[in-house]
C-alpha cells in the first residue's frame, strides 16, 4: 500500500500543471528576471561622464589652469570623465534646471558651484575641485613657509615652485592594507532568496497531496479516510513523493542558476546540498501543516502557503536585499523564527564566512522548525473524526 | 445587494493574503524612512565609516577622525570581526579604518605607521578612501615642515578650505524621496494583494454551478455584472483610500502637499487599472489554480523589471525597454517625476499627464480585451 500510495501521488502531482509550473518553472522565471535586473547594479557604480558647464566670460586669467585641469582628467583614455559646456549664465542656469547638465561652475574671483540636487556626481565635481584648490593652497603654504627663511633662494623661486608642484601632486600615502574579504557581491543574497522560495514553495506539493487524503476536502479523501490502511503510511508516502518532486524541482533550479546565471554559491558544494535538502523538507512540513492544521478550501491553503512565504522572502532580503539585514540587527526574533531567511544565511554563511558555526545553527533552526511542523500536523491529522460533512 | 453581499462573504475568506501583502508594504515603509531631518542643502554622498582608533591620546589620530567625521557618516559598532564582515556585506558601513597604536607619534616622526582598512568595494568606499588619502598626504607633505600643534593647524586649515556650493533645488528630497519609494512599493501590494484576490472573487462567481444558477436567477445578468464590477471597484478603492491613510501615519504630514495630492492622484488611477489587470487574468484563465501563479509572476515580474524593488536608475536600459510595456513602468516613472517636480506649470506637467494617459489606455485596452474574451466565452457556453 505504501509503494501503491507512493507511484500514485508522485503520478498525480506531476501531472498537476498549475504545481509544476510552481516548482518548476516560478523559480526560474523569478531567477531569470533577477538577473535582468541586477546585472547592471553593481557595475553601474562606475564612473560616467559628466556634464557640466563652465560659465565661459567669468574665467579670470588666474583660473585658466582650473578649466585647462577640468578638461584634462579622463576616466579611460578615450573616455574624458567632464563634457564642458561653455556658456552664460542664463544658459547655464536653464541647462542645470532641464536636467541637462549636472553641475554650474563659476570661476570668477572666487570659484562657485551650482548644483541642482545633491548626488553622487555633484559630489565627484565638488571632490574634485576641492582637492585641486587644496593643492593650490598648500603650495603657497609651503612657498611661503620656504620665503621666511633667511636664506631663501629668490633666483630659484620658480624652480622651486615647480619642485613644491611636483611634490604635492605626486604625494601619496602608500601604507594601507585592504584586510577585507574577496567575496563582496551582495546580489547574491537575492539568489539564495531565492532558492529558500524554491524550498518553501515545494511544500505546495506536500500540501496537495496530504489534501487527498483528508476527507473534509474532497470525495477522494472521504475514500481514502475510510479505507482500512493506516493513515501513517498514507501521510508519509504522499509526503515522500512530494519531496522527491520538490527535489527534482531544486536540482533543476541549481543547474540553471549555476551554469546559465553564473550564480556563486561558494566552494563547499557538499553544504550547499545538504542544506538545500533541509530547506525543502522544512517546506514540506511547513505545508503539510498548513494542509491538515488550517481547515479552509484548497485554494486558500495554497495562497496563504505562498503569502506567508513572500513575507519571509521579504524579511530575508527578496525585495530589497538591506531589509535581511536591518531586520537581523533591530528585530533579530522575527528572522530566527523565518524560515526564509534560515535557507538564505544558511548560504550566506556559506559564501562569506570561513568558519561553520552559522551554517550549524541555520541547519538546527530549520530542524526544529520542521519538528514543530510535524507535531502540529500529527496533533491535527490523528484521531479524526466527523459526525457529518 | 446580494451580489455585494456575497462578494463581502468570499473578500472576508481572503483577508489573510490581504493583511499579508499590507503587512509588506507596511514593514518596508517603517524600516525605510529613518528620522526626520530634512534635506535641502547641498549636501555631499556621505559615505558611512567606521573608526577603530588604538591611539587614543595621538593628536594626528584626532584631527584624523575630526576630519573623517565632518566629511562622512561614522558609525558605531562593536570591534568584532564578525559584526564588522556582515556590516560591510550589506553596506551599513562602505569602510572600517583601524588606526595603530602610537601612529600619531611614528607618523608625526617621519615613519610611515601601517593602517588596515577593510572595504565594501562598491563606489561609496572609494568615496571614503578618497577622503582618509585626502588628509594623509596632505599631512605627509607638512609635517617636514610643521611640527606638532602647528601642524595639526596647518592640515585643518588648509582642508576647510573648500568650496562654495549652491544647490538651485529648494524641495524637501528627502521626504519626497521616501514618498516615492513607498507608492513605488504599494506597486507590488496592488499587484499581488488586489489582483489575487479579486481574481478569486471572480472566478468563485464563475464556477459552472453557481453561473448556472446565477443565470436561471430572476436578477438580470446586465445589473448582476454591474453589481460585481461595482463591487470590486468599491474594494479597490478602499484598498487604496488604506494605502494613503497608511502612507499619512507612516511618513507624515508632506502627504499633505501638492505632491502627497499627485501621488494619491497617480496611484489612485494605478488602482484602476489593476482593477482591470484582474479582470482580464480572471477572463483569460479558467483554471482556478493557475491564478496564484499567474498573479504572482506578474505582480514580481512588474516590480522587477520597472523599478519597484531596484531604482529604476540602476535598472539596465535594455530592462527599461522591455517595461515599457508593463503599466507599472508609467506608474513608477510618474512617482519619481513627482519627486522632482518643482513648478506646477503646463510643461513640467506634461510628461505626467502623457504617463496618465498611457495608464488609462492600458486600462482600456485591457478591458476591450476582457469583453472580448468574455462574449467569446459566453458564445461557447451557449453551444
Amino acid at each position: 500500500m505504501f509503494l501503491h500510495n507512493f507511484k500514485y501521488t508522485f503520478k498525480t502531482l506531476f501531472k498537476n500543471k498549475s504545481l509544476i509550473f510552481w516548482t518548476f518553472a516560478f523559480p526560474i522565471i523569478l531567477g531569470t528576471l533577477f538577473h535582468m535586473a541586477f546585472s547592471d547594479i553593481e557595475s553601474s557604480e562606475k564612473l560616467h561622464t559628466i556634464k557640466i558647464a563652465i560659465i565661459g566670460d567669468s574665467i579670470t586669467e588666474e583660473k585658466k589652469h582650473y578649466d585647462t585641469f577640468l578638461s584634462s582628467i579622463t576616466i579611460t583614455e578615450e573616455e574624458k570623465l567632464f563634457e564642458i559646456n561653455y556658456t552664460d549664465e542664463k544658459v547655464a542656469k536653464k541647462l542645470l534646471d532641464d536636467g541637462d547638465i549636472k553641475a554650474i561652475v563659476d570661476l570668477s574671483d572666487k570659484t562657485k558651484i551650482t548644483v541642482k540636487t545633491s548626488g553622487i556626481e555633484e559630489t565627484i565635481i565638488s571632490q574634485i575641485l576641492n582637492d585641486f584648490q587644496k593643492k593650490e593652497f598648500m603650495i603657497t603654504t609651503l612657498l611661503e613657509n620656504k620665503v621666511k627663511d633667511e636664506n631663501f633662494d629668490y633666483a630659484n623661486i620658480d624652480s622651486i615652485y615647480q619642485q613644491l608642484a611636483l611634490e604635492v601632486s605626486n604625494s601619496n600615502y602608500l601604507n594601507i592594507e585592504d584586510t577585507s574579504q574577496k567575496s563582496m557581491s551582495y546580489t547574491v543574497i537575492e539568489f539564495y532568496t531565492l532558492i529558500a522560495m524554491a524550498c518553501l514553495y515545494g511544500g505546495t506539493l506536500g500540501l496537495t497531496a496530504i489534501n487527498k487524503g483528508l476527507a473534509n476536502m474532497s470525495s477522494l479523501g472521504k475514500r481514502t479516510s475510510v479505507s482500512p490502511t493506516r493513515k501513517i503510511k498514507i501521510v508519509i508516502s504522499s509526503a515522500l513523493a512530494s519531496f522527491i518532486i520538490s527535489l527534482i524541482g531544486l536540482a533543476l533550479l541549481f543547474l540553471y542558476t549555476i551554469f546559465v546565471l553564473k550564480v556563486d554559491y561558494g566552494t563547499d558544494i557538499t553544504s550547499v546540498i545538504i542544506l538545500a535538502c533541509i530547506g525543502s523538507f522544512a517546506g514540506l512540513t511547513f505545508g503539510i501543516a498548513i494542509a491538515s492544521v488550517l481547515k479552509t478550501s484548497e485554494i486558500t491553503k495554497t495562497g496563504i502557503m505562498i503569502s506567508v512565504t513572500m513575507l519571509g522572502c521579504f524579511l530575508s532580503g527578496m525585495m530589497g536585499i538591506t531589509m535581511k539585514y536591518i531586520v537581523d540587527k533591530n528585530i533579530p526574533i522575527l528572522n530566527m523564527i523565518n524560515p526564509a531567511n534560515m535557507i538564505t544565511d544558511g548560504f550566506y554563511s556559506l559564501y562569506y564566512y570561513e568558519t561553520r558555526e552559522r551554517f550549524y545553527y541555520n541547519i538546527i533552526s530549520l530542524l526544529i522548525f520542521s519538528l514543530i511542523m510535524i507535531l502540529l500536523s500529527v496533533n491535527s491529522l490523528r484521531r479524526q473524526r466527523y459526525d457529518s460533512i | 445587494m446580494i451580489v455585494f453581499n456575497a462578494f463581502k462573504k468570499i473578500l472576508w475568506s481572503n483577508k489573510v493574503m490581504i493583511i499579508i501583502y499590507t503587512l509588506i508594504l507596511v514593514l518596508f515603509a517603517g524600516f525605510n524612512s529613518t528620522d526626520d531631518k530634512s534635506q535641502m542643502n547641498f549636501s555631499a554622498t556621505k559615505p558611512d565609516i567606521l573608526i577603530i582608533n588604538h591611539d587614543k591620546d595621538g593628536d594626528i589620530s584626532k584631527s584624523l577622525i575630526e576630519y573623517i567625521g565632518n566629511n562622512s557618516n561614522l558609525v558605531d559598532l562593536e570591534n568584532d570581526d564578525k559584526k564588522i564582515a556582515d556590516a560591510l556585506f550589506f553596506r551599513e558601513i562602505n569602510y572600517a579604518i583601524f588606526i595603530p597604536s602610537s601612529f600619531s607619534e611614528d607618523f608625526e616622526n617621519g615613519k610611515n605607521p601601517k593602517i588596515e582598512i577593510k572595504s565594501s568595494k562598491d563606489y561609496n568606499s572609494s568615496l571614503a578612501e578618497l577622503i582618509l588619502k585626502n588628509y594623509l598626504s596632505t599631512a605627509s607633505i607638512y609635517r617636514k615642515e610643521f611640527k606638532g600643534q602647528e601642524l595639526v593647524d596647518i592640515i585643518e586649515k588648509t582642508l576647510s578650505n573648500s568650496i562654495e556650493i549652491g544647490m538651485t533645488n529648494k524641495l524637501d528630497t528627502k521626504k519626497l524621496s521616501e514618498l516615492a519609494d513607498y507608492y513605488n512599493f504599494a506597486n507590488y501590494s496592488l499587484l499581488a494583494g488586489c489582483v489575487f484576490v479579486i481574481c478569486m472573487i471572480l472566478t468563485s462567481f464563475k464556477n459552472a454551478n453557481i453561473e448556472k444558477r446565477t443565470i436561471v436567477s430572476s436578477i438580470n445578468y446586465k445589473k448582476f455584472n454591474r453589481q460585481l464590477l461595482l463591487s470590486n471597484a468599491l474594494f479597490a478603492f478602499s484598498l487604496w483610500l488604506i494605502y494613503i491613510i497608511l502612507s499619512i501615519i507612516l511618513i507624515g504630514k508632506s502627504m499633505l502637499t501638492v505632491h502627497g495630492l499627485l501621488f494619491a492622484i497617480n496611484s489612485l488611477i494605478f488602482s484602476m487599472c489593476t482593477l482591470t489587470i484582474a479582470f482580464l487574468i480572471a477572463n483569460a484563465i479558467k483554471n482556478k489554480e493557475a491564478i496564484n501563479g499567474i498573479v504572482n509572476v506578474v505582480a514580481l515580474g512588474s516590480s522587477f523589471l520597472s523599478g519597484t524593488f531596484v531604482p529604476t536608475e540602476y535598472l539596465p536600459d535594455g530592462v527599461l525597454k522591455i517595461a515599457r510595456i508593463l503599466p507599472s513602468y508609467y506608474y513608477i516613472d510618474n512617482n519619481n517625476l513627482i519627486k522632482s517636480l518643482e513648478k506646477f506649470d503646463f510643461k513640467n506637467l506634461y510628461p505626467l499627464i502623457m504617463n496618465t494617459v498611457i495608464i488609462i489606455a492600458f486600462a482600456l485596452i485591457f478591458m476591450a480585451i476582457t469583453n472580448f474574451l468574455s462574449k467569446k466565452n459566453r458564445k461557447k457556453a451557449r453551444l
